[in-house]
């Protein structure tokens, strides 16, 4: 096991501006094999200017990796404007140490992201596989498409300990997602495939669902008013109303499911 | 032009305009012309390469509202194509839908000096021209849509074909344009009413037909000595078994004598109208039936439209056709139609070799230029972005120059293409010379752009070059396709622009425009109908409505005078 | 004293273009026709910023444009994250030099459409939009409906040149074989003048949408007795005029844009046109509020490839709105200099924002003083498109048309002003380069 950890010095968001930094560049397969001095050498875009790794974080390396997945970044410090933690990842693993900014485990293929506190807007967004947990809240677009694509999240594991924010999944085709707290209006948007449970409440869950299946626990405010109900289920002991739609993308493509408890 | 001597020495040179075919020739530059010779020049060896003119393209979508559309509903595509900006450069984005930077760039790269952009709403004209002027390197013109203007049909109803010309002359001049494009006659008014229009159906109130319109256009246009016919996208597009209105909408031309030695229609991105069948289940090539009228005939000329595999963004004045597609796909779909004159419909398309119907698509483009024995009659498109962005024009160029390759591609279509479609069956090759035609020589003779420096490299014409990176003997279709893609060098107006497949200079591009000259009298007698509608119809002023001198800072003009 | 016709307004989306002024001593005396009242007010000129300023210690104090270009420049060439905001009351010449600026220094660059009608573009990204100009409305629409949008207050000559009052080819009589329908959260000045108002309670646009769409696919059986605060008998009876019409026309405004679920509101507004279009024409179009917001909109498009809230700090563009828009990267304190040009973000952005925005460097060009003035460090005065200066601007419906120049001015024009701060950053980068 190879631990690298990545404490983002004080000053680069201590100052009047908190410019991010964009850390795609620092994910396990990207410096797996790179001597210390050449992780700090990796540039990293802060803003306009590319800087060197090693001016921007304080590092510290343990251990050697054999593969790719014996690396893990622990991530520290002021994370709030750390974008693109994790983005594109094929394998290994990444601790956040802290609330991260957007694009937190974006198109990602493999591997582990575990955040400890909250991520912004776009986690996960387009992920293919691997796992991703928030342990926190998720911000807006939670494993959403990119704007213009028809296909969000195909494949992986998302977890959020909190609440998650506005469109968590839209255009999901394949994947699951799991919310222990509340979600803001739209949750599985466009959904065609794949499988999206909430804890806790929902408002507008499955708006133009064509596909997959979406289980709200609690409770849902504004139902979309183009769904039909059919009838009832038992799932895992407990009762769920059961609704397919949505009948506004025409009644042979509403293939969605809902379950509401 | 640049100032200075350039000689191009050791190429091989294919120069079809004059009869140049594979010949060992130095090419000599003087202040952006070819001269017979120079004294002190900069010199380029060429060490065999294969060398041309630059490229000319007769039919792109490339500046104006519905390109825009597609940029900016298809944040997806964008971000493909994404260059970072370099010294020389502006940061480039887009596949199918490059922003004109990226346009101007790839274009260069790929030898072309001049693209054409296929179809120009008048009214959205100084649109059209504000992109233009942000492509770089290119010299580039516009054709303004003038065939479901109310204008149009109301004189084609009434017979006046003179008031028509004195029409079409204002609307040339007003947009700054190149000739007159007809796009779905008929139909696309009809579309506005959510309705269409095949070749001989009525329009709605205007009660004129399609095939009125395209006579009478024709007949109008060649009241002026104009470099080019007119250029037509005919009713029925992308329907199966609509080869058939496809041919009578060349027969309605044959009567009418061309000013000069051209054809009297241009009929553009032949092989989405050169469809069989009855529905999409039993679809299969025309080509053959196409191939074998444009070999019989004299008064028309083609462009063949060729598929490019992969998701593409299509994008037309034909508003129904549009439609019809998003119906199928139920991909995104923006519509725009333009108050008496024209329309568009924008929607992403994905052609795949896995499809039937795709794979026949592929095959058609591809057997209209092998088909047709003559090459002076056709030009390689793909109806960038229709068929398939421009950056895949080395794809199709390889394709023609090798029946192994298409044999091998064919391989990875569907097997229909065995049944449906008549290209496994072909085993001609295209050579290099035919190649220089159906990219240049063609394509400037046809847009009578020959007479204005481009497409040849004779005394006198514009020092735009071309020089691959292959011999005249290289067979190997990937190393074909490689080099048509990145040129060694693309010299435009005597600078060298592109070199080693880079781009090194970005001088700005020339907007060539035509202006018909027309009887005082026949323009005011036009005038009172005109000024009515935009007294009560359009939305914008009279005088607001001509594209102003400000928006070609680099104009070059051709004057069409009436024929005596 | 001078006759000038055919004047181009620069106020809203609606452009007029058939104005008609008159001119003396080299200043717009009169307007004679074809302005609303706001149109006139600009065209008559009223307080504007004097002179370029330096704001020193708190004060403002008055320089040269060159002085002032200087320091707009030193301030651009050194920050990290500058942001180019606005473009939306400037023409389409100056937003070309600024989308050049923005790639030279890295910055971002957004206009106003992040806090109008940005939703709308990125509905447009999601389902396309069918559309149409003006000119079709008038001539052929026989139905017009106003949803969240009151052009009788923000549009006033809207509905008289393009809609519902206006005459064209087919609409001879004007809004005698017409209706028109509202739908609004109040009893808006238009509304009052609707065949039929939905009073629809706030934030219900999503749901209202989603019911009529699934009425016009045939499905209004699973539709539930009262969506939105609407009944199901209005919604039905709407659809019912929507499927008689020959031409349906649908505006749409910041009621949809700016409630609950935003740009997916527009998003079902237009699948909702497109469930009308499976029976007849209909279109729909949004009320776009500067006059050339669009304009800023196609020229970011042509060159960047994106049409709002576009980074190019990397080199090469990266869009994604709710990230890069102005707001965003204000409210996040994420920008370390901006030019705010042709805008009012004082006026029109969320307060925690504006204090970001006070904090760091400012430069303001713009022709009037607004509140962003008030903490602006680098003033400089533009001169007034439209009035004097010409250029490009797109209407609400993209069609473009070019503003008059009217008078002469010592001021310096949107565009001049630009080249000048991008030719002296570049002189500044070449220097540091050596």
């Amino acid at each position: 096991m190879q631990t690298i950890k990545l404490k983002l010095k004080e000053e680069i968001t201590s100052g009047n501006a908190k410019i991010p930094i964009e850390a795609d560049s620092l994910t396990p397969d990207k410096i797996f094999g790179k001597s210390e001095a050449e992780i700090k050498a990796v540039k990293v875009w802060w803003g306009n200017r590319e800087e060197n790794t090693g001016d921007l974080f304080d590092m510290s390396v343990e251990g050697e990796a054999a593969s790719v997945e014996e690396v893990k970044i622990v991530m520290e410090g002021d994370l709030s404007r750390v974008k693109h933690i994790g983005d594109g990842m094929k394998a290994g693993e990444i601790e956040a140490n802290g609330d991260v900014d957007m694009h937190c485990g974006a198109m990602m293929q493999g591997g582990r992201v575990t955040v400890k506190g909250n991520a912004d807007c776009w986690a996960g967004r387009e992920m293919h596989g691997g796992e991703l947990i928030i342990e926190g809240d998720a911000g807006d677009n939670l494993c959403a498409m990119y704007r213009g694509e028809m296909t969000g999240m195909t494949g992986g594991k998302v977890t959020v300990g909190g609440n998650a924010g506005e469109c968590v999944g839209q255009y999901m085709a394949g994947g699951e997602i799991l919310i222990k707290g509340n979600t803001n209006i739209l949750t599985g948007l466009n959904m065609k495939g794949g499988k999206i449970t909430i804890e806790g409440d929902a408002i507008m869950p499955g708006a133009d669902m064509t596909g997959g299946e979406i289980t709200v626990k609690g409770k849902v405010l504004d139902m979309i008013p183009s769904f039909k109900s059919d009838g009832t289920e038992s799932i895992e002991g407990v009762e769920y109303k059961k609704y397919l739609g949505d009948l506004a993308m025409t009644e042979k493509k509403a293939k969605g499911v809902l379950y509401v408890r | 032009m640049a100032e200075g001597e350039l000689l191009i020495r050791n190429g091989v040179v294919y120069d079809p305009i004059n009869g140049v075919n594979g010949e060992k020739k130095d090419i000599s530059i003087r202040d952006g012309k070819v001269v017979e010779e120079v004294m002190n020049p900069k010199v380029i060896d060429a060490e065999g390469r294969v060398v041309m003119p630059g490229g000319v393209d007769i039919h792109s979508h490339i500046a104006g509202a519905k390109v825009n559309v597609g940029r900016l509903f298809r944040p997806e595509d964008g971000r493909k194509g994404r260059e970072a900006k370099t010294k020389v450069c502006r940061a480039q984005s887009g596949y199918s839908v490059p922003n004109t930077f990226a346009t101007g760039y790839r274009y260069a790269k790929m030898g072309y000096t001049f693209v054409m952009e296929a179809a120009m709403p008048p009214l959205a004209a100084r649109h059209t021209h504000e992109e233009m002027v942000d492509i770089p390197i290119l010299d580039n013109a516009a054709m303004p849509l003038i065939d479901n203007n109310w204008m149009t049909m109301e004189y084609v109803k009434s017979g006046d074909t003179d008031l028509l010309a004195a029409y079409i002359a204002w609307m040339i001049k007003a947009t700054k344009g190149y000739g007159v494009k007809v796009v779905n006659p008929g139909g696309t008014e009809a579309w506005a009413w959510g309705k269409n229009c095949d070749i001989n159906d009525a329009v709605p109130y205007f009660d004129v037909t399609p095939a009125e319109i395209i006579k009478g256009l024709a007949e109008a246009t060649e009241k002026f000595e104009m470099p080019h016919s007119i250029h037509v996208h005919g009713n029925m597009l992308g329907h199966p078994g609509n080869f058939e209105t496809t041919l009578a909408t060349y027969d309605l031309v044959k009567g009418i004598k061309p000013y000069r030695d051209r054809p009297a229609m241009h009929a553009t991105h032949t092989q989405f109208h050169s469809y069989g069948g009855t529905r999409w289940g039993d679809f299969e090539s025309k080509a053959g039936a196409i191939a074998d009228y444009v070999n019989k005939n004299e008064h028309l000329s083609i462009d063949i439209g060729s598929i490019i595999l992969g998701d593409t963004t299509t994008m037309t004045a034909d508003g129904p056709m549009e439609y019809s597609l998003y119906q199928i796909t139920g991909r995104k779909w923006t519509n725009h139609d333009v108050e008496l004159e024209t329309g568009s419909g924008i929607t992403p398309f994905l052609y795949s070799g896995k499809s039937p119907v795709n794979t026949v698509q592929w095959a058609i483009g591809q057997e209209l230029a092998l088909l047709i024995k003559d090459p002076w009659k056709l030009a390689l498109t793909t109806d960038h972005p229709n068929a398939g962005p421009f950056i895949g024009y080395p794809i199709i160029i390889s394709m023609l120059m090798s029946k192994k390759r298409r044999e091998e591609s064919a391989e990875d279509m569907h097997s229909v293409i065995y049944d449906r479609a008549e290209l496994p069956s072909i085993d001609r090759e295209y050579d290099l010379n035919e190649i220089a035609i159906i990219t240049r020589g063609m394509a400037a003779k046809t847009l009578g752009l020959h007479e204005h420096g481009k497409g040849h490299l004779g005394v006198g014409a514009d020092g735009d070059v071309a020089i691959y990176d292959i011999s005249p003997e290289e067979r190997d279709a990937g190393k074909i396709q490689k080099a048509f893609l990145n040129t060694k060098y693309t010299i435009k107006g005597g600078e060298v622009v592109v070199k080693d497949g880079e781009v090194v200079a970005t001088p700005a591009g020339r907007t060539i425009f035509v202006t018909p000259e027309c009887d005082d009298k026949l323009t005011e007698e036009m005038m009172v109908k005109l000024k009515d509608k935009f007294d009560h119809y359009y939305s914008v002023t009279f005088n607001n409505y001509p594209v102003q001198d400000a928006y070609l800072p680099n104009p070059y003009e051709i004057k069409a005078p009436w024929r005596s | 004293m001078v006759e000038i016709t055919d004047v181009v307004c620069s106020l809203c989306g609606c452009v007029c273009d058939d104005i008609v002024v008159e001119v003396e001593d080299n200043k717009v005396t009169k307007v004679k026709k074809g302005a609303c009242s706001v149109g006139k007010s600009k065209l008559m000129g009223h307080g504007r910023i004097e002179s370029p300023a330096i704001r020193e210690n708190g004060t403002l104090k008055n320089c040269s444009y060159d002085e002032a270009i200087k320091k707009a420049a030193e301030i651009l060439a050194a920050a990290r994250r500058p942001l180019l905001y606005g473009w939306s009351s400037t023409v389409c010449e100056a937003d070309k030099v600024g989308v050049e600026l923005a790639e030279e220094i890295g910055a971002v660059i957004d206009n106003t459409a992040s806090v109008c009608h940005g939703p709308s573009v990125l509905a447009i990204q999601d389902v396309g939009l069918p559309s149409c100009t003006l000119g079709e409305v008038k001539n052929r629409a026989d139905l017009v409906i106003y949803w969240g949008a009151n052009p009788a207050a923000a549009h006033a000559n809207h509905m008289k040149r393009y809609s519902y009052i206006s005459k064209g080819y087919w609409t001879e009589e004007g809004k005698k074989n017409k209706k028109l329908i509202v739908v609004d959260v109040r009893k808006t000045a238009t509304a009052k003048m609707a065949d039929v108002f939905l009073q629809m309670e706030q934030g219900k646009d999503y749901l209202v949408f989603s019911a009529l769409r699934a009425m016009l696919l045939g499905y209004e059986d699973v539709v539930p007795e009262e969506v939105g605060g609407v009944s199901k008998k209005d919604l039905l009876e709407t659809v019912r005029l929507m499927k008689e019409a020959k031409f349906g026309m649908i505006f749409f405004g910041m009621g949809v844009t700016h409630t609950r679920a935003r740009h997916n509101n527009v998003v079902n507004a237009i699948q909702t046109t497109r469930a009308a279009h499976t029976h007849t024409k209909f279109s729909i179009m949004p009320m776009r509020g500067h006059y050339n917001v669009a304009g800023i909109n196609q020229v970011c498009t042509w060159e960047t490839g994106y049409p709002f809230a576009v980074d190019l700090s990397r080199g090469y563009a990266w869009y994604n709105p709710g990230e890069i828009s102005a707001t965003d990267l204000l409210v996040r304190r994420e920008c370390d200099a901006a030019l705010i040009i042709a805008s009012d973000p004082g006026a029109h952005f969320p307060g925690e924002s504006i204090k970001h925005l006070s904090k760091i460097p400012v430069i303001q060009i713009d022709p009037f003083p607004n509140p962003t003035t008030e903490f602006a460090d680098v003033l400089i005065p533009a001169a007034i498109s439209g009035v004097e200066a010409e250029g490009n601007v797109y209407r609400m419906d993209n069609i473009p048309i070019r503003l008059r120049k009217l008078v002469d001015t010592e001021y310096v024009a949107d565009e001049e002003i630009m080249k000048r701060i991008l030719e002296e950053v570049r002189a500044i980068k070449e220097k540091e380069g050596e």
